[in-house]
C-alpha cells in the first residue's frame, strides 16, 4: 500500500500542495492588511496581493512533483504494486514522463504568474490554487487509462483554466475569451462523452486496453459494432483535436490566449496541449492500436494527417498576419500541434520512435513556448504592455537583457539551433520520414520556412527596428520571479539543445513503456 | 594515495568553475559570492552529467598532429562570445580588444594548420560521441581544400571587424557577440565531417548574419535580411529533408543510425532518390552560393549589409556553397552530380558568368557592381566543379580563395570612400586620382585581381578552370561551348570593372564634395594590407595553395568517377546498396556499429519492427 502511494505520489503531492495553497491562501491576510484594494475601493479577496509569497509556494509545490515524478521513474513504477489501480490510473514510465513535464511548466507558470498578477494588479491568490489543481488534473489526464478517469481528468483541467482564463473581471475582452473557451471546450468534452459512450456500447469496455483488444477482435468485419467503434473514435478524437488546438478545431484559441492573463496563456498552450497529447497518444495506440485502425485505409493516421497539414499551413500563414505578439504566439502554438501531429500520424508504422518523438518535441516546446510568453511579461509592465510588435520595436537596445531572452525562445520554437526545439523538430522529422510519409514531411518542412518568417519578425522589430517618435512603448517590469522562470527556461532550452542524449533516452524508455 | 590523487583531479573543474563564480565581482558579501560559486560548480556537474559518457574513440591518429586543434579553432569563438555577453556594454574599448585577441589567437592557431604537409586522408580529425542515441557524432577534420577555406575565414573575419570597428560605433556589444558567433559557425561548418554537425554549423550562421545586416545595415537593411534568412531557410529545409533521409536508408541497411559522412557518402541510392537527395543538397548550396536564378538575394544582402558583413558575406559565407557543393554534392551523389553537370554548367556560363558580368555592367552604385562580380566569378567557380576535372576543380578552390581575397579587398576599399562620402554611386564621383593617390592604386590594384590580369592571383584561377572545363568528360560535347564561354566571361569582367575604375578614379574631378576627400588611412592601409599582399604572394606562387591541395582534389576526382560507376551500375535498381568500405586514409574514422546493446536501442527499437 505504502508503495502504491509511492507510486502516485506525483499525484499526490501535486494534489495535497493544492489544498495546502488553498488554506494558505484562506487563511492569511491581505498583503497591505486593509483588505482594500490598492485604490481602496474594493475589499479584495482574501489572498489578494501575496502574489509572490503564493506563487512561490506553487512552485514549490509543482517542483516537487516534479521531483517526486523523477523518483519514482527512478525507483521503477512497476514494482510498486501499481496493479491496483490500474486501469484506471496507470502508472508507468510514460506517464511519468508527462507528469515531470507537466510539473516543470506549471512550475515555470506559477512563476510568471507570481510576477504578473502583481505588476497587472489582478493579483488574487486563486490564481496559483487554480494552476496547481489544473496540473492535478492534466496529471491525471496523463496517468489515465480508462475513459472514466479520462473525462474527470479532462474536466478538472478544463475548470481550473477556465477560471483563471476570466482572471481579470473588470475586463470584457477576458470576459469573452472565457466564456468562449467554456462554451466551446463542454460542446467538445460533450462530443467525447458522446463518443465514450458509443464505444462503451459497441465494446462493453470504458477502459482502454478492453476496448483495444475487443477491436482486435472484430477483425474488420463491416458490422454494426466496428460502425459504432469508428464513429466514437471519431468522436473522440474532435474532443482531442479541440484540446490541442488543431484546425479546424482552433476557433476558440486565438481569443482565448489573447484574452488571457499571459501565464494562463502560457499554461494553455505548454501544460494543457501537452497533456492532451499525452491522452491523445494513449487512446490511439491503445485502444485503437489495432493494424487494421492504424492503416491509412481505414483508420486514424488520415484524419491525423488531414488536421496536421491543416494546423501547419492554415495556423503558419495566418500567424504571419498578425501584429499582435500574443496573437502570433497563439497561432504558432497551432502550428506546433500540427508538427506534433505529424509525429503522431508516424506512430502508424513506428509507434515507439514517433511517440518517442512527440515526447521529446513536447518537452521542448513547452518550455520554450513558456520562455517566449514569459518573455513578452517581462517586455511589458502595466499600461505598457507589450502587445503588437511595434511595441517591441527597439527593446534589444533599450533592455538587452530581456531582448536575448526573447530571441532565444523564438529561436527555439522556429527550431534552429542550438536550442531544444531544433532537436524536437529534428526528431519529427526524422519518425516521420523513418515512418515513409515524406510528403507529410515535406510540407511540414515547407510550413517551418513560413514559420521562421514571423519567428524572425520578433528579431527584426526587437534588433533591427526603433520605436516611431511618440508612438507608445514598451517598459519592461521589474521581477526577481519572472526572471527566475526564464532564466530557467533559459537553461533548460540551452542544455536540452546542446546536450539532448539524457532526455532522449528518457524518452525513448517512455515510449517504450506505452505499448 | 592514488585514488586521492584522482579524487583531486576529478575534482578540478568544480572547483575552478567554483572559484570563477567566486571571484565575479558581481556581489559584495562573501555568502552570496558563495552561493554564485556554488552555482557554477553546480552548473559544470550539470553539464558534466549531461554529457555522453561513451569514451572518446579517435580514429588513427596522426601523431605529429595535435587532436584538440580544430576543437580550439571551432570552439574558441563560440566561447568566446558567450563571454562577450557577460562583459560590460559600457567599456567598448574592452570589448573591442577581447574580440580582437580571440581572433587573433584563432588565426594563429589555424596557421598551425599549415605545419603539417596535406598528404591523403584527413588531417588534425577528432571524433566523439555527442548524442549516441541519434548517432550523431562531434566529427571534425580538415583535408587540402578545407585548410584554405578555414585559413581564408581565420585571416577575412579579424580583417572585417577591424573595418567595422572603423565605421560602426553604436551597439559594440552585439558587433562583437555576432562577429564571434558567425566566425565560430563558419569554421565549425568548413571542418565538419557529420552532416548533421554540418547542419548545425549552418543554421548557427543564420542568426548571427542576418543582425549583422539588419543592425548596422544601410537604408532597406531589413527587407534584405529577411530576404537572405528566407532564401536560405528554404535551401536549408530541403537539405535537412535529404539528410534525414539518407540517414534512414543507411539505418535499414546497416542496422545503425549515423549521420557520418563517410558512412553516407558509402550509400549508392536508387536513381529517383538519389536524384531528389542531390536536388535537396544542391539547393541549399546553389542558393549559398548564390547561382541564378537564385542570386537576387545576393544584391541586395550586400548592398545593405555594412562594410564588414559584406567582407565576410563574399569572402565566406559564400564559399561554404561551393564547399559544400564539393564536399557533399560531388561527394556523395557522384551519379546525378554528374548527370546534372552539363546542364549546371550551362547555367552557370549563361547565368552567372554572362548574366552576372552584364547586370554588373548595367549599375550605377559601385557596391552593387561588385555583388554583381561575385555571381559573375563565382559562375567560374561553379564551372570548374562541374567540369569534374583535376585542374577544373583545383582551379575552382583556387578561385574561391582568389575571390575571397579580391572581391573581400573591393568591399573593403568601397567602404573606405562610403565613410567618406555616404553615396556609392559612381555618377557622384569622377577623377578621385587626384586626391587619392594611394587608394586610387590600390584600387586599381586589387581590380586587376578580380579581372584576372597575369600576375595576379585572379588569372591562375580562371586560367585552370577554362582549362579543365576544355578537357572534361562530364560535359561531354558541352565542354568547348562552356570554356569558350568563359573566356568570353574573362573579357566582360574586365569591361565592367575597368569602366567604373575609368568613371571612378579618372576623368575630370567636377564634383566640389570630392575635393576634400582624405587619402586612405592607416588603419584602413593596415586591414587591406594583408589582401593586398597575398594577392601577389598566390598570383606569382600559386604552388603554395596547389601542392597542398593537390591530393585531396585527386581524391575528390577519383571518387567522383569511382561513384559513378557504381552509380550506373545500380542504374534501375529499387533498392539502395551500400558500397563497400574503399579503406585507406579516406575513411580513417568511419563509424562502427554500436556495441553495447543500451538504451540507445530501445530507442531506434522501433524502426526495426
Amino acid at each position: 500500500m505504502i508503495d502504491l502511494f509511492i507510486a502516485l505520489s506525483p499525484l499526490l503531492t501535486v494534489g495535497f500542495g493544492g489544498l495546502l495553497l488553498m488554506l494558505a491562501e484562506a487563511l492569511g491576510k491581505p498583503a497591505n492588511n486593509t483588505g482594500m484594494s490598492p485604490d481602496g475601493a474594493v475589499v479584495v479577496d482574501a489572498g489578494a496581493g501575496r502574489s509572490e509569497e503564493l506563487g512561490l509556494l506553487a512552485t514549490v509545490i509543482l517542483f516537487s512533483g516534479a521531483a517526486s515524478s523523477m523518483g519514482v521513474w527512478l525507483a521503477d513504477p512497476a514494482t510498486l504494486g501499481v496493479e491496483l489501480v490500474s486501469p484506471w490510473l496507470q502508472v508507468d514510465r510514460y506517464s511519468l514522463f508527462f507528469s515531470f513535464i507537466l510539473c516543470i511548466s506549471g512550475g515555470l507558470c506559477t512563476l510568471l504568474g507570481g510576477g504578473y498578477l502583481e505588476e497587472h494588479k489582478i493579483d488574487r491568490g486563486e490564481f496559483f490554487t487554480l494552476v496547481v489543481f489544473s496540473t492535478v488534473g492534466a496529471i491525471a489526464l496523463g496517468f489515465a487509462g480508462d475513459l472514466l478517469t479520462v473525462f474527470v481528468a479532462l474536466e478538472t483541467m478544463s475548470l481550473g483554466v477556465y477560471c483563471m482564463i476570466g482572471l481579470r473581471r473588470s475586463s470584457p475582452r477576458a470576459g469573452e475569451a472565457a466564456l468562449k473557451y467554456f462554451l466551446l471546450g463542454s460542446f467538445a468534452a460533450a462530443i467525447m462523452m458522446f463518443g465514450a459512450a458509443l464505444l462503451y456500447a459497441a465494446t462493453g469496455h470504458t477502459d482502454l486496453a478492453g476496448i483495444g483488444a475487443f477491436v482486435g477482435g472484430l477483425g474488420g468485419e463491416a458490422s454494426g459494432e466496428t460502425a459504432m467503434v469508428i464513429v466514437g473514435m471519431l468522436l473522440m478524437l474532435i474532443g482531442m483535436a479541440f484540446k490541442i488546438s488543431a484546425v479546424p478545431f482552433h476557433m476558440w484559441a486565438p481569443d482565448a490566449y489573447e484574452g488571457a492573463p499571459t501565464p494562463t496563456t502560457s499554461f494553455m498552450a505548454a501544460a494543457v496541449k501537452t497533456a492532451a497529447f499525452a491522452v491523445l497518444l494513449r487512446i490511439l495506440l491503445i485502444a485503437f492500436g489495432d493494424p487494421r485502425l492504424m492503416s491509412w485505409g481505414a483508420g486514424w493516421p488520415p484524419v491525423m494527417a488531414c488536421l496536421s497539414v491543416l494546423s501547419m499551413t492554415i495556423a503558419n500563414v495566418i500567424a504571419g498576419r498578425q501584429s499582435s505578439v500574443k496573437r502570433m504566439l497563439a497561432y504558432s502554438s497551432i502550428s506546433h500541434a500540427g508538427y506534433l501531429l505529424m509525429g503522431v500520424c508516424a506512430a502508424m508504422r513506428l509507434p515507439e520512435e514517433a511517440s518517442a518523438s512527440v515526447m521529446f518535441y513536447l518537452a521542448g516546446y513547452c518550455i520554450s513556448t513558456i520562455g517566449a510568453f514569459g518573455a513578452l511579461i517581462l517586455c511589458g509592465s502595466r499600461g505598457k504592455e507589450a502587445v503588437s510588435y511595434a511595441d517591441l520595436a527597439g527593446i534589444g537596445r533599450r533592455h538587452p537583457a530581456a531582448a536575448a531572452a526573447f530571441a532565444l525562445f523564438v529561436i527555439s520554437l522556429a527550431g534552429m539551433p542550438p536550442t531544444a526545439g531544433f532537436f524536437g523538430k529534428l526528431y519529427v522529422f526524422r519518425a516521420t520520414i523513418d515512418a515513409e510519409l515524406y510528403s507529410l514531411a515535406i510540407i511540414g518542412l515547407l510550413n517551418s520556412i513560413v514559420g521562421a518568417y514571423y519567428y524572425m519578425k520578433v528579431l527584426v522589430f526587437m534588433y533591427m527596428r526603433e520605436p516611431i517618435p511618440g508612438a507608445p512603448i514598451a517598459i519592461p517590469m521589474r521581477s526577481s520571479m519572472v526572471v527566475s522562470a526564464l532564466i530557467i527556461a533559459a537553461a533548460l532550452v540551452v542544455a536540452i539543445g546542446v546536450l539532448p542524449g539524457a532526455l532522449l533516452e528518457m524518452a525513448a524508455v517512455a515510449a517504450a513503456a506505452l505499448s | 594515495m592514488n585514488a586521492l590523487r584522482d579524487a583531486g583531479i576529478e575534482m578540478i573543474p568544480y572547483l575552478i568553475a567554483f572559484v570563477v563564480g567566486y571571484l565575479m565581482p558581481w556581489r559584495k558579501e562573501w555568502f552570496e559570492r558563495f552561493a554564485v560559486g556554488s552555482v557554477a560548480a553546480l552548473s559544470v556537474a550539470f553539464v558534466l552529467g549531461l554529457w555522453p559518457d561513451k569514451a572518446v574513440e579517435v580514429a588513427e591518429t596522426r601523431p605529429e598532429e595535435w587532436g584538440h586543434l580544430l576543437n580550439l579553432i571551432v570552439f574558441l569563438p563560440l566561447i568566446a562570445a558567450i563571454a562577450v555577453v557577460f562583459l560590460p556594454r559600457q567599456s567598448p574599448k574592452l570589448l573591442k580588444q577581447f574580440t580582437m585577441v580571440v581572433l587573433g589567437v584563432d588565426f594563429l592557431a589555424s596557421l598551425a594548420l599549415l605545419g603539417v604537409p596535406m598528404s591523403e586522408g584527413w588531417h588534425f580529425q577528432y571524433v566523439t560521441e555527442w548524442v549516441p542515441s541519434l548517432g550523431i557524432r562531434y566529427h571534425v577534420a580538415i583535408d587540402g581544400i578545407s585548410v584554405w577555406l578555414v585559413l581564408l575565414s581565420t585571416l577575412s573575419t579579424p580583417i572585417a571587424l577591424h573595418v567595422s570597428f572603423g565605421s560602426i560605433k553604436k551597439r559594440t556589444k552585439e558587433l562583437c557577440f555576432a562577429f564571434l558567433m558567425l566566425h565560430g559557425a563558419m569554421m565549425g561548418a568548413f571542418v565538419s565531417l557529420d552532416l548533421f554537425l554540418f547542419f548545425v554549423f549552418w543554421e548557427l550562421m543564420l542568426v548571427p548574419m542576418i543582425l549583422i545586416i539588419g543592425i548596422w545595415g544601410g537604408v532597406e537593411k531589413i527587407k534584405a535580411s529577411y530576404k537572405f534568412f528566407l532564401y536560405t531557410m528554404a535551401g536549408s529545409m530541403m537539405m535537412l529533408a535529404a539528410i534525414l533521409y539518407m540517414a534512414w536508408v543507411f539505418h535499414s541497411i546497416e542496422g545503425y543510425w549515423t549521420f557520418d559522412y563517410l558512412a553516407l557518402k558509402r550509400l549508392v541510392l536508387p536513381e529517383d532518390a538519389a536524384f531528389w537527395c542531390f536536388a535537396g543538397f544542391a539547393l541549399a548550396f546553389l542558393i549559398k552560393v548564390p547561382m541564378f536564378p537564385f542570386h537576387t538575394w545576393l544584391p541586395d544582402a550586400h548592398v545593405q549589409a555594412p562594410t564588414g558583413g559584406s567582407i565576410i558575406l563574399a569572402a565566406v559565407l559564400l564559399k561554404l556553397g561551393t564547399y559544400g557543393y564539393i564536399r557533399f554534392c560531388m561527394g556523395m551523389f557522384e551519379g546525378p552530380a554528374w548527370e546534372a553537370s552539363a546542364t549546371l554548367a550551362g547555367v552557370a556560363v549563361a547565368g552567372g558568368i554572362f548574366y552576372g558580368a552584364l547586370c554588373a555592367w548595367k549599375q550605377s552604385d559601385i557596391k552593387r557592381l561588385v555583388a554583381y562580380s561575385s555571381v559573375a566569378h563565382l559562375g567560374f567557380v561553379m564551372l570548374g566543379l562541374f567540369s569534374g576535372t583535376h585542374a577544373g576543380v583545383s582551379g575552382a578552390i583556387v578561385q574561391m580563395i582568389n575571390h575571397g581575397i579580391s572581391t573581400g579587398a573591393l568591399f573593403l576599399l568601397v567602404g573606405v570612400i562610403y565613410d567618406r562620402r555616404h553615396t556609392r554611386q559612381i555618377a557622384d564621383f569622377g577623377g578621385l586620382a587626384k586626391v587619392m593617390p594611394v587608394y586610387t592604386a590600390l584600387f586599381v590594384l586589387v581590380t586587376m585581381a578580380s579581372v584576372g590580369v597575369p600576375g595576379t592571383n585572379g588569372f591562375v584561377g580562371e586560367f585552370m578552370v577554362i582549362m579543365g572545363t576544355m578537357v572534361s568528360d562530364s560535359l561531354g560535347r558541352h565542354a568547348t561551348p562552356a570554356a569558350v564561354g568563359a573566356s568570353f566571361g574573362v573579357i566582360l569582367a574586365a569591361l565592367y570593372m575597368l569602366s567604373m575604375v575609368q568613371r571612378v578614379f579618372f576623368g575630370p574631378l567636377n564634383n566640389p564634395k570630392n575635393e576634400k576627400l582624405t587619402d586612405i588611412n592607416s588603419r584602413e592601409l593596415v586591414a587591406v594590407a594583408p589582401l593586398v599582399a597575398l594577392i601577389f604572394v598566390f598570383g606569382l606562387f600559386p604552388n603554395i595553395l596547389l601542392s597542398r591541395m593537390n591530393d585531396s582534389v585527386g581524391a575528390t576526382v577519383r571518387h567522383l568517377a569511382e561513384g559513378r560507376i557504381a552509380y550506373e551500375a545500380h542504374a534501375g535498381a529499387t533498392t539502395a546498396k551500400l558500397r563497400p568500405k574503399r579503406g585507406g586514409p579516406w575513411e580513417a574514422g568511419h563509424p562502427s556499429p554500436p556495441q553495447v546493446a543500451d538504451v540507445a536501442v530501445a530507442l531506434n527499437a522501433g524502426a526495426d519492427k
